[in-house]
């Protein structure tokens, strides 16, 4: 009944440390910070319980210890938070400890967390545990900010780190001493059925098997040391097992220690620590390899930019595809001016000139009459060309580059407007058509639709980028969504990488600017 | 009178050049570009010089920025500029020295042969002659500022018929009044845009240029 509580209480203070450093939620001062502290300082009472159950039958320990751990997370909830980790890791050690004392023969009962041991036969099982314990330990240690929490974060940095560069040759090397340990271990014992009869067998054996591996290592460095990795964590381990279970596992000698002579061989601590040294090398040589078998998986760094070039090149093909268009449009719209406007006047005036030459001889007035039609004709002709010309490229544009061309829309705009163009140098024509016939389009809407007073336009460069704002005093509401000329906009400076934000609230200011990323060229020489 | 003209396209310059002869204009050089145009102005000190915003070199304002830079030298060498299209910009600088004898027109005002030697005869006298086009433009852009509001309507027709570069005369003829209607109201629009009395000229360029100030 006591254990259902301790475990209950456990879960539940490690399902509510989860789901808080799952939502990460800042860490607020003041009253909530201190519930928090003492939140995660309740994880104490289940550690503490756990310890005090583990004492076995002294029950007179429980209320104390449970007291003590009351006590830190009433008085000290940070100190409590923070020992939380060491009691975890405590009741690992403590784990390990146990399974070696029942291997030895002890058999009393003791509950260890979920495992109620009595003999020999529960030692796995609490010996799992402990491990469990051991990483949940850990990872309360790192998360909890104990202290430590700093030390164990730069070893797990720095050996998720260490495995820059290839496989050397040392670290494939070690693959020998491997092969040695494995056969030591083994022993000349049973082989496949085969019964070595003396050394020379075993010594052949050896040698096969070094010889074998050193085909390997200079074969394939990389296997050769993944090889050597597996061998030395399973070793390593096989190490621990030995020193815990030990007569109850097979093994003919570990290393230095020899195994096979007695049931209760040279101190297992030697056999303890060398099975850890092996597992350290295991350790060491496990990102290296590892990061040589997953080169072929992407880099993150790699694949951000791979997701920053898709977006790229899914928006150029969208920009080229929509600048395509646009000029197709633009191409269509100035193929019907000129048809339905110049040429047909041109034909008209050389009807006119044609009928007016066989007028002449007969009837000279009205000839003459005919000629004023066409001369009519001609400066209507004309007029078309050139809104056509300014609709296709404003000619003082082109003389005289975006600054005075902007002031020039100012000077045509029927509101009076305050100018302040600041452009070091002149912008690239493309970019800078684009910018006029936006700029024209947010003049034109100031007029039509703001009823403003007045309109200032300002045009700046800073690092790459070019911009413009077009502010009103009129009634604002202005929506780019509705109405196609500002969509159009849009579009045009899309090819350029700009764009054009609308802020109009109700009742204005209206304010549009317009941002494109742009080099600019050499000043314009003037010779004149 | 003596004339320079500056046209890039040989068509059109030969075509002004017949035109000029025709209508009793000494035609002393018909040049193709910017730094021959310079040369011609300074050294001919023509009457009128007749100037084509786009010209070689660089085929964009070199024209009026030739011209431009001889009437600095010169100051008030009459020059008469023609282009494709007009803008204010261009009509702004090009009376900001104040000095008269200026004209802007598009190029089609040519065909009208007769107005068109009026507008160069008037120019060269050191008249102001600016495009109906721009004056169009100035009307629509000045019709809410102060002090044009205080016109009449009539005062403002006389305005822009006069900032076209039109005498009392031929003002009187379009309008339908009479050529003293047309001094009142041109005493009107001077006292009322604040301008001194001095020769009628000036005070015409004068009142273009407050329009074109305000």
């Amino acid at each position: 009944m006591l254990f259902a509580i301790v475990l209950l209480l456990t879960i539940g203070c490690i399902a509510l440390v989860l789901a808080r450093e799952a939502r990460r939620v800042p860490r607020p001062d003041g009253l909530r910070g201190r519930i928090r502290d003492r939140g995660r300082g309740l994880l104490l009472l289940p550690v503490a319980m756990a310890a005090a159950v583990m004492a076995g039958g002294a029950h007179e320990l429980i209320p104390a210890e449970l007291g003590l751990a009351a006590l830190a997370i009433g008085f000290a909830p940070k100190l409590a938070a923070k020992l939380v980790p060491y009691g975890v890791l405590g009741l690992a050690v403590f784990g390990v400890h146990l399974a070696k004392e029942y291997n030895d023969g002890f058999t009393s009962g003791v509950q260890y967390l979920f495992v109620h041991a009595v003999s020999r036969g529960g030692a796995e099982l609490v010996l799992a545990e402990a491990g469990v314990l051991f990483v949940v330990g850990l990872w309360l240690l790192v998360r909890l900010d104990s202290p430590g929490a700093g030390l164990v974060r730069a070893l797990a940095a720095r050996w998720l780190g260490s495995g820059r560069g290839g496989i050397s040759g040392t670290q494939a090397l070690l693959l020998i001493p491997v092969v040695g340990l494995t056969m030591q271990l083994l022993g000349p014992g049973d082989w496949f059925g085969w019964q070595a009869v003396d050394g020379l067998d075993v010594a052949v054996m050896d040698l096969t098997a070094v010889a074998a591996a050193l085909v390997l290592i200079f074969r394939s460095r990389a296997w050769a040391a993944t090889l050597a990795e597996a061998g030395l964590l399973v070793l390593g381990a096989y190490g621990w097992v030995i020193a815990v279970f030990w007569p109850a596992v097979p093994g003919f000698a570990y290393g230095f220690s020899d195994l096979h002579n007695s049931p209760t061989p040279a101190p297992l601590w030697t056999v303890a620590l060398e099975g850890s040294v092996l597992l350290a090398a295991g350790l060491w040589l496990a990102p290296r390899v590892m990061r040589h078998h997953l080169t072929d998986l992407p880099d993150p760094e790699l694949a951000a930019r791979a997701r920053q070039l898709t977006q790229r090149v899914q928006t150029l093909t969208q920009t080229r595809h929509d600048a395509v268009d646009t000029a197709a449009a633009e191409l269509r719209r100035i193929e019907r001016d000129l048809h339905d406007g110049a040429q047909a006047r041109l034909v008209a005036l050389g009807m006119s000139l044609q009928a007016a030459q066989r007028l002449f001889p007969t009837n000279p007035e009205a000839a003459l009459a005919l000629v004023a039609e066409a001369k009519e004709s001609s400066s209507l002709a004309l007029t078309e060309l050139r809104d056509l010309v300014r609709g296709i490229y404003p000619p003082v544009l082109a003389d005289r580059g975006l600054a005075d061309a902007i002031r020039a829309l100012a000077l045509d705009t029927p509101l009076p407007a305050e100018l302040d163009l600041d452009l070091p140098r002149e912008v690239e024509l493309p970019v800078a058509s684009a910018v006029y016939f936006s700029v024209a389009e947010a003049l034109a809407n100031v007029t039509k639709h703001a009823c403003a007073r007045a309109v200032r336009i300002q045009l700046s460069y800073s690092s790459g980028m070019l911009r413009a704002q077009i502010t009103d005093d009129g009634t604002g509401g202005a929506d780019p969504a509705l109405g196609t000329g500002l969509a159009g906009v849009e579009r045009r400076l899309a090819t350029f990488d700009g764009i054009l934000a609308v802020s109009s609230p109700p009742g204005g200011p209206t304010i549009v600017v317009i941002e494109v990323p742009c080099a600019l060229s050499s000043p314009k020489t003037s010779s004149y | 009178m003596r004339v320079v003209i500056a046209e890039d396209l040989f068509l059109l310059r030969e075509g002004l050049v017949r035109l000029l002869s025709a209508h009793g204009f000494e035609i002393v050089a018909a040049v193709a570009s910017a730094p021959e145009l310079l040369k011609a102005l300074l050294d001919e000190r023509p009457d009128v010089g007749i100037v084509d915003v786009r010209l070689p070199p660089t085929h964009t304002d070199d024209g009026l920025r030739a011209a431009l830079q001889a009437r600095r030298q010169i100051p008030g060498l009459p020059v008469l500029v023609l282009s494709q299209y007009v803008e204010q910009l261009y009509a702004r600088e090009l009376l900001a020295d104040q000095a008269g004898g200026v004209g802007y027109l598009l190029k089609d005002r040519v065909f009208n042969d007769e107005a068109f030697t009026a507008a160069i005869r008037s120019v060269a006298a050191g008249g102001t002659v600016l495009d109906p086009e721009v004056v169009q433009k100035l009307m629509v852009r000045h019709s809410r500022t102060e002090p044009v509001t205080r016109l009449t309507p009539r005062e403002h027709d006389v305005l822009a018929l006069m900032a076209e570069g039109r005498s009392n005369a031929a003002i009187a003829q379009r309008l339908f009044i009479t050529e003293k209607a047309v001094s009142k109201h041109a005493a009107g629009i001077f006292a009322k845009l604040d301008l001194a009395l001095s020769d009628d000229d000036n005070r015409r360029v004068l009142a273009v240029l407050a329009y074109l100030e305000s």
